[in-house]
């Protein structure tokens, strides 16, 4: 992979924006609003974080497909094994 | 064979149309998807347990978020060194690939010295990793993730003296990518720990 300084700033842009997130993460849960409308926030504020870091600092953005092949069934396994077991854990009181 | 010989060209004579991967590239990659499968395991199980139980508001009060938010930043910024530090060695630039791979180690440190900190402070307060399901769950959790920076910060303690030393260079800038790789995805676990057990 050919390197140039654009990337460097790119990584100092990322970093600046996975900051900035971090603050407004936790300034949404200093804000004590109602349970559900915080998790979605702060959440989705996460996986935002994920992605910045995903993408650009380990360069999915650039990979070839079978490298998101491996790192894609984990994620579905666990999503996959989660849903499954809501039933008996979640709604089994 | 070479090390950055690719699986798609060993197996496929024809394959001047497709792009090749190294094999380190897929063994990492490898790794690390066994590794989601650890921490993604243990997520999902404190996601599901944690609404079964009604949420465990009660416990989590008793973390200190404003250090766990001064570990996040720390991280996130040892992540961008650890970029910075790749970046250089593809340049041959060894003295600024010392310079931001000593930067990542130190953060690292200092990631788990605050960490410390944290146990030590909830320790005394009485709460240990058998006071509850919250509590087990984040010993372990955040244990677990200490564990992993700490091999993290060995594997870049290592690639910097080799830095330092000058022998990073024949043909072992892709280790330090593929190192660059583990500390990164050891930040997106942080990343997702951090509003399971702090803010929420």
């Amino acid at each position: 992979m050919v390197n140039t300084g654009n990337d460097d700033r790119l990584y100092i842009t990322i970093w600046g924006w996975l900051l900035g997130l971090l603050i407004a993460g936790v300034l949404v849960f200093t804000l004590h609003l109602a349970t559900i409308p915080l998790l979605v926030l702060i959440f989705t504020v996460a996986v935002i974080k994920a992605a910045l870091v995903i993408r650009n600092y380990m360069h999915l953005k650039a990979e070839h497909v079978l490298i998101y092949a491996i790192a894609g069934i984990p994620v579905l396994l666990i999503l996959g094994m989660a849903l499954m077991l809501i039933p008996d854990i979640v709604f089994h009181r | 064979m070479s090390s950055t010989a690719s699986v798609l060209t060993r197996n496929n004579p024809h394959n001047g149309k497709i792009q090749s991967v190294p094999i380190g590239k897929i063994a990492i990659w490898w790794f690390l998807a066994s590794e989601m499968m650890v921490f993604g395991g243990l997520i999902a199980s404190y996601v599901l347990l944690r609404i079964h139980n009604g949420g465990w508001a009660g416990q989590a009060a008793h973390v200190r978020w404003q250090l766990g938010t001064l570990n996040t930043a720390v991280l996130l910024t040892s992540s961008l060194t650890m970029a910075l530090a790749v970046s250089a060695s593809r340049q041959d630039k060894l003295r600024r690939t010392a310079v931001f791979l000593g930067l990542t180690v130190l953060l690292g440190v200092a990631f788990l010295c605050v960490k410390g900190v944290e146990y030590t402070g909830e320790l005394r307060e009485g709460f240990t990793p058998a006071s509850g399901l919250f509590w087990s769950f984040y010993y372990g959790m955040t244990g677990l993730h200490a564990l992993h920076v700490t091999g993290g910060v060995v594997a870049n303690l290592t690639f910097l003296v080799m830095a330092v030393r000058g022998d990073l260079w024949t043909g072992k800038q892709r280790r330090l990518e593929y190192a660059g790789l583990y500390w990164h995805f050891v930040d997106v676990v942080w990343i997702f720990l951090f509003p399971l057990l702090y803010l929420s």
